[in-house]
């Protein structure tokens, strides 16, 4: 069978797990294409106005993979916690109930399973077991490929705690042992970026902040990156653990990257609207004011246009230049030929 | 024995802000009250919040800042009322110590009041502890009685408004009504702490509205109000969306009262549980905090009631209520009843949110109209 996996929100977690799944299984699997104007376009058409971004754009993926009719199913889980006593965005555990309200004619083409994870295997394999029913797969196969899932999903962490992001992850899909070989190249710079993953590695919606540190000689490390470990002490400095997985990994990622003496800066990026952010940036604001790290929040909606965006990332590359006292861009390193050596994409 | 003086400041809740207050007063403290949700203190909690918090964060923040500055010679425990769960709404008591502090607040301190949440080894020791560090060291029947009074004059007031909201588009001088009422809330604000001369007051208060001159009629609209609790439960925020669909001539039903969200959300009645999800089958049959299944829920339920319309209130960027909006569009497809979305924010004017109402109105009465044609055509094809 064909299933279609759009690339929004979850996928930039979970992707690995359910290649490994479907792949075991024998069913081909159809990504939708990276996010560009068109899908924004499609998902604002197809949402209500006041959703956040990250939504109203899986909202397009999901209207793409849909618009293809050979297709059999569109993959829309439901992830309802990501950790013990934890849960996701209410939004996001209302996915699969919104997409159905949003494409009615296609509601049966939607392929949904509720996802515990971080809470032992048998949880995620009942998840896959569900899944598996409705592809009409026998169980003891299902069992087997969920293995393989899992098998998947450990390696892609393994990769991104050595130092590799999520976008290599999904590049180097089929052979990820080699991913976790490879060595990081290090950088003069390293700026942090904390935000939630399908914020951060959404290149369009974000104006490719990644692409554009990268270019200007900054090395860039993401919050995901982090073992959950390193940052558990800092639930006393929030008083209240945050309920969200990914939340609690952007704030206290945050705050551990705004300790560790080799980052010089710490992006936060989070999409128009989502109220979660608000809360960790918050967070954040008043841990850099104790601790004096440059912390900047870049916030992106439908509508953010590339120029300001290079902008600000320029000032923030000048300000960490400075707070190291190597002094601003000089023109002979600027390799772009603009005004201060950031990359600007055509459009 | 002298005790450590402290003020009480709790959230203003509607009109249920009477209850709060005598519930503290009957533990022998002081007790301040913000004022009602106005420019000056959405000027202050949104300029101190972030930018994309929930309104109902921003308003708190502003009427918490405002009783500080205020009295600064006293020490505040600043009452919050929390939950565990998926909306942010479990999260606010975190920020205001944080905000409030990093402003250079010094006289206060933060009491929230959560459910029992799991695990529930740490959670049922974790609701004493907050009990006991909400009411101080009393004795045990002194705070069964404060609870009792409250809770008695939260009903008495609930009455009152549910009257209110009956009598006035049924009454012949217009805002005749709305006089008794004013009186009946104080009171009973000023009640003595007994739950005989409570019921007393509430039944004389009662009659004495049911005297005021008004004609009984049964063909005017329903509309129902959904959303979110806090928007729609205290008058002030929701730019009094109930008087105001009562004076347009317009039967209207709140969802959300304290009574049963309490009962239904903090003690978790079960029957409450099983019901939404009966309902809700097929829409929003999973948990996502906040009031979003309500708002679903009850939509429905207004439906089958007979009710010709429903508004869902909701602070802007509410994150289950969003969910919810988009699904309220297939529910209300789905069951033919017309749902008008209200996002309410710092910057939500009166004149543009009477214009919605009026246009809202004025489509069920067309509806109705029309409804009532459609009958009597084919009543008359029939004959």
């Amino acid at each position: 069978m064909k299933i279609g996996i759009p690339r929004a929100l979850y996928f930039y977690v979970y992707y690995p797990m359910w290649y490994g799944f479907f792949s075991s299984l024998g069913h081909e699997i159809r990504l939708s294409i990276p996010t560009n104007k068109e899908i924004i376009n499609l998902g604002v058409s197809h949402s209500v106005d006041d959703i956040c971004i990250s939504v109203k754009v899986f909202h397009g993926h999901v209207k793409y993979l849909l618009n293809k009719k050979d297709l059999d199913f569109v993959f829309v889980p439901r992830i309802a916690s990501e950790e013990k006593y934890k849960y996701t965005c209410p939004k996001l555990a209302a996915l699969p109930d919104l997409m159905k309200s949003a494409f009615v004619n296609d509601a049966d083409r939607i392929l949904t399973a509720t996802f515990y994870t971080r809470q032992g295997d048998k949880l995620i394999i009942d998840a896959f077991e569900e899944i598996g029913r409705r592809l009409g797969d026998t169980e003891e196969r299902v069992k087997k490929a969920a293995k393989v899932g899992i098998k998947y999903q450990d390696l892609a962490t393994k990769a991104l705690r050595s130092g590799h992001t999520f976008l290599e992850v999904v590049k180097y899909i089929k052979n990820l042992e080699e991913l976790i070989k490879k060595p990081v190249e290090k950088k003069r710079y390293t700026v942090a970026l904390a935000g939630f993953p399908y914020d951060v590695y959404d290149t369009f919606t974000n104006g490719d902040v990644i692409s554009k540190l990268e270019d200007s000689g900054v090395g860039i490390v993401t919050t995901d990156m982090l073992d959950p470990k390193v940052y558990r002490h800092y639930s006393k400095y929030m008083i209240k653990d945050l309920f969200w997985y990914q939340a609690n990994a952007a704030a206290k990622g945050g705050m551990y990257y705004i300790d560790s003496s080799d980052i010089d800066g710490i992006i936060s990026i989070s999409s128009f609207n989502c109220g979660i952010s608000s809360i960790y940036q918050k967070l954040l604001d008043l841990y850099s004011k104790e601790i004096g790290k440059p912390v900047m929040h870049i916030i992106v909606d439908e509508q953010t246009g590339d120029a300001g965006l290079a902008t600000r990332i320029e000032a923030f590359i000048d300000l960490i230049r400075v707070k190291r006292g190597d002094g601003l861009v000089s023109q002979e390193n600027n390799l772009h030929g603009t005004e201060d050596g950031v990359h600007v994409r055509s459009i | 024995m002298s005790r450590k003086k402290i003020t009480y400041t709790v959230p203003r809740m509607g009109y249920t802000y009477a209850a709060f207050e005598s519930f503290f007063k009957i533990l022998g403290y002081d007790v301040i009250i913000p004022e009602p949700t106005n420019t000056e203190t959405i000027k202050e909690g949104v300029s101190n919040s972030p930018e994309y918090m929930c309104f109902p964060f921003k308003i708190l923040l502003g009427q918490f800042e405002r009783v500080l500055e205020k009295n600064p010679d006293r020490y505040f425990k600043v009452v919050s009322l929390e939950s565990y769960g998926p909306c942010r709404f479990g999260y606010y008591s975190p920020l205001y110590y944080k905000i409030l502090r990093d402003k250079g607040f010094t006289n206060f301190e933060i009491v929230n009041i959560e459910g029992i949440y799991p695990p529930l080894y740490k959670g049922i020791p974790r609701f004493f502890k907050k009990l006991i560090k909400l009411t101080g060291w009393h004795a045990p029947w002194t705070i069964v009685k404060a609870f009792v009074i409250a809770g008695w004059k939260v009903y008495a007031l609930e009455q009152l408004e549910k009257k209110l909201y009956y009598l006035i588009p049924r009454e012949k001088v217009t805002g005749s009504t709305e006089k008794i009422f004013n009186a009946a809330v104080e009171r009973i604000r000023n009640a003595p702490n007994k739950v005989k001369s409570i019921k007393k007051i509430l039944n004389e208060e009662l009659e004495k509205m049911e005297k005021n001159p008004h004609v009984e009629r049964d063909d005017l609209p329903k509309i129902g109000l959904v959303g979110e609790a806090y928007i729609l439960m205290d008058y002030s925020n929701n730019l009094d969306i109930e008087k105001k669909l009562a004076y347009m001539g317009v039967d209207v039903d709140r969802s959300l009262r304290v009574t049963n969200w309490t009962l239904d959300r903090i003690i978790k009645v079960k029957s409450h549980k099983a019901h939404m999800l009966e309902v809700n089958k097929g829409y929003l049959d999973f948990f996502i905090g906040g009031d979003g299944q309500e708002s679903i829920m009850n939509t429905i339920l207004y439906k089958k009631a007979g009710y010709d319309g429903v508004i869902q209130a909701q602070p802007f960027g509410c994150l289950p209520e969003t969910a919810a909006k988009e699904i309220l569009t297939k529910v209300s497809e789905d069951y033919d009843i017309p749902v008008l979305s209200l996002a309410f924010d710092e910057q939500t004017g009166e004149a543009g949110f009477v214009t919605r109402l009026e246009a809202f109105v004025d489509m069920i009465k067309s509806r109705r109209q029309m409804k009532k044609e459609e009958k009597k055509e084919s009543v008359t094809v029939e004959g």
